[in-house]
């Protein structure tokens, strides 16, 4: 039992989180299917409503108002649309990620810290895109557009990942966006996380990792604790090493934020993935020199993880490398988009009006405002009470 | 002192007269006062003779009309016969609610009940007659539905008296033995010194020796007894007192705390990799000098640890054979959520009870 796994056991990413494909797609096909029953249902009443007003207008606006309004079924997102729209948006927050420019604090910094910075923004886009991920999985982008959770799912990263700004500021650099449209949906987004707002990501492992090969190929350094230093080291080593870290960088920026693996692979296999379709030669020898044969006598265990780790560099190399989207995504998306926008849930459009009417209390039991109205007073009443009334000035 | 009855009062006259006979103090020195629990109304033992002899009659005080009997009549041991009744009517209802603390789960619970208890009393010595008779009807009620429990209680608290008599007169008795020890101890004390006196007067009497040695000898001798005498007196004085005390609480030594682990008894050593003191890195050499970094306590190695750790934590967790078997708990969730109002989303909402706002 190595300490290592124990330890990733007991992440929120582990008991939360990681899914076989199986459950994994049984979850995104009930979650689609309910969403577009609801919509389906939303956009029936909606249409009851309409006809109920119009009977009160004037017949030539009812004529214009019922041309105006597709009558017929609506025509759902399937879950492959949705997974592929959910794509775009995580390409897109990647995007947004890089062109955001907070001023102020850069100058300071030395050339050094600019590598540090340049980690942080990373760290940052792949927790938003994660979010973004996580909240799919039980919610439709027929109900809540990816373009408005996208903010919130930025907004929550950069608090998860030490890269503070406050949400005014954040409103701006984003651009066309209020504070209010950034917070709409933060309660959602907080509880389809399950309120867990950690992410484990395999940048820093692949630092780990190459730190490792090169110190293993300046030789005195054992493999595992209590063993030897390993002898066949690959030719190169130290060079090799530094040239794969960037390539498999790549493939952890984007691939592995596109693809699934974070739900069905851990941080670790995730990066030897990557060594993996950096440097395949490299990756395996690195593999095998964790599981020597005093540890591992019949090979069992090292076959089990190359395989596992072969299946994830599959599973990243079904997307290329690179942060923009080709052609033939850009435009199967834009079709999507259209497609979106026919069959959206209409009760769910705006999600800044629909908090503000939540925040006023509107629609609410009298017997919940009260329950909380009281509550809050217990607590003002504790509060005072804990150390006594105030002292008296004399 | 005041509440108990006095043979006379100086302050109010009226108490040396018998409302019934008027007869006087005054006049009979004897006189005594008695009075019945039925309608607590005080008359003289003369008149109780005379009037209940014969068997019960109503009682000759206007208007009360309570049919008494002769067997009931006693001295009242308070002076105030409110108080005398309402002590009565103490004893009487804790003969009925006689439940005990531990019977109870918190204390909140037991304070709910002798404020119950507290109620009935009040209603009974306070109250109109028509809340008196209600009261005695709630307690005949309990009565009779807690018959068996009431047992058991009184049982208990007698037993609890009986212990507690026990444990008294054995402490008693303790102290009667110890006295009487310490008193024969004194004895054997002044007998041994008188018969080494004799002793040493012999010695000197008959023996060749120098005076002044003898009776060293003679000294030492003496004090040896003593101290051994003693000592054996404290040791039979600690055997004595751990037998005379009883019901003392076991005294279980405290156990010895374990320095806290934070991370709840988890290895931490690494298992994978050897931490190296020094990685060559392309950047992070230049910040492990730079003031903005240390200043701030921010330690390279903590770095190598960390990043060396993310490497090989979860390499040998396979997702695809340890997550199936929560599988059908995530799918029946799924789909517990999906025949519910409330969005999918708040599966986990289900597993776990917990108040959360729905979101919209």
């Amino acid at each position: 039992m190595t300490t290592e796994d124990e330890r990733y056991r007991t992440s929120t990413q582990y008991r939360l989180w990681s899914y076989t494909p199986s459950s994994l797609l049984a979850l995104r096909t009930s979650t689609n299917s309910l969403a577009a029953d609801r919509v389906r249902e939303a956009v029936r009443r909606s249409r009851e409503a309409r006809a109920v007003s119009s009977t009160e207008t004037s017949d030539a606006e009812r004529g214009r108002s019922v041309s105006a309004a597709p009558e017929g079924e609506v025509d759902c997102l399937t879950v492959e649309e949705e997974l592929k729209l959910v794509r775009f948006y995580c390409r897109q927050t990647s995007q947004l990620g890089d062109h955001l420019k907070f001023p102020s604090d850069v100058k300071v910094y030395n050339a050094p810290l600019i590598n540090m910075k340049s980690v942080l923004i990373l760290f940052w886009q792949a927790t938003a895109i994660q979010y973004i991920k996580r909240f799919y999985l039980t919610n439709s982008p027929m109900t809540y557009h990816p373009a408005d959770i996208l903010k919130t799912a930025l907004y929550f990263s950069t608090k998860t990942e030490n890269h503070y700004k406050s949400i005014v500021e954040f409103a701006n650099v984003i651009g066309k966006t209020k504070a209010e449209d950034v917070l709409a949906s933060e309660f959602l987004l907080t509880q389809a996380l399950r309120f867990t707002f950690d992410v484990r990501h395999p940048f820093r492992a692949l630092d780990g990792a190459v730190m490792e090969l090169r110190a293993l190929a300046s030789g005195n350094v054992p493999a595992i604790p209590g063993g030897e230093e390993p002898v066949d080291l690959p030719q190169r080593l130290d060079n090799r090493a530094q040239h794969s870290y960037s390539k498999a960088n790549d493939y952890l920026k984007t691939s592995a934020q596109l693809t699934d693996v974070y739900f069905h692979f851990t941080p670790s296999q995730i990066m030897m993935a990557s060594l993996l379709l950096a440097d395949k030669d490299l990756a395996e020898w690195y593999i095998r020199s964790k599981f020597p044969a005093s540890v591992d006598p019949s090979g069992l265990m090292a076959n089990k993880v190359m395989g596992v780790v072969e299946k994830c560099a599959e599973m990243m190399a079904t997307v290329a490398p690179n942060s923009d989207a080709s052609d033939v995504e850009r435009k199967e998306v834009s079709a999507l988009m259209k497609k979106l926008k026919r069959c959206r849930n209409p009760e769910k459009k705006d999600l800044t009006a629909l908090q503000r009417a939540k925040r006023a209390g509107a629609g609410e039991d009298e017997k919940i405002v009260k329950k909380r109205k009281l509550e809050r007073e217990q607590s003002a009443k504790e509060g005072e009470n804990l150390f006594g009334p105030a002292l008296k000035r004399s | 002192m005041s509440r108990l009855a006095k043979p006379s009062s100086l302050e109010d006259p009226t108490k040396d007269i018998c409302p019934v006979c008027k007869s006087n103090r005054y006049l009979n020195p004897s006189l005594q006062f008695l009075i019945n629990p039925e309608c607590y109304h005080r008359m003289c033992s003369t008149c109780v003779d005379r009037i209940f002899t014969s068997g019960p009659a109503s009682c000759p005080v206007p208007h009360c009309g309570k049919t008494l009997r002769k067997k009931g009549f006693h001295a009242a041991f308070f002076g105030d016969l409110k108080i005398e009744r309402e002590v009565d009517v103490r004893k009487r209802v804790g003969k009925v609610f006689n439940r005990r603390q531990d019977e109870f789960e918190t204390l909140l619970d037991w304070n709910n009940y002798l404020e119950e208890v507290e109620g009935l009393v009040f209603d009974i010595v306070e109250g109109s007659p028509k809340t008196r008779a209600q009261a005695e009807e709630r307690l005949k009620q309990y009565r009779e539905g807690n018959e068996a429990e009431i047992e058991e209680n009184r049982l208990a608290a007698l037993d609890e008296t009986e212990q507690q008599r026990r444990r008294e007169k054995s402490e008693r008795d303790a102290l009667r033995q110890r006295r009487l020890a310490e008193l024969r101890e004194e004895e054997e004390v002044k007998m041994d010194v008188a018969q080494s006196k004799r002793e040493v007067l012999n010695r000197l009497a008959n023996e060749d020796i120098d005076a002044e040695t003898i009776t060293k000898q003679a000294q030492k001798v003496i004090l040896k007894k003593t101290s051994a005498r003693r000592n054996l007196a404290d040791q039979e004085a600690s055997v004595r007192e751990s037998l005379t005390i009883r019901g003392l609480k076991k005294k279980e030594a405290p156990v010895k705390e374990e320095p806290y682990d934070a991370f709840g008894g988890m290895n931490m050593e690494p298992t994978k990799y050897v931490l190296q003191h020094h990685y060559d890195h392309e950047w992070l050499d230049k910040t492990t000098s730079g003031p903005l970094h240390t200043v701030g306590g921010w330690d390279v190695h903590d770095y190598y640890a960390r990043t060396m750790f993310e490497a090989f934590s979860g390499l040998g967790v396979f997702i695809e054979d340890e997550v199936a078997d929560r599988e059908p708990v995530s799918t029946a969730a799924g789909t517990v959520a999906a025949t519910d109002r409330v969005a999918p989303k708040i599966k986990f909402k289900q597993k776990i009870k917990m108040e959360s706002d729905d979101v919209f």
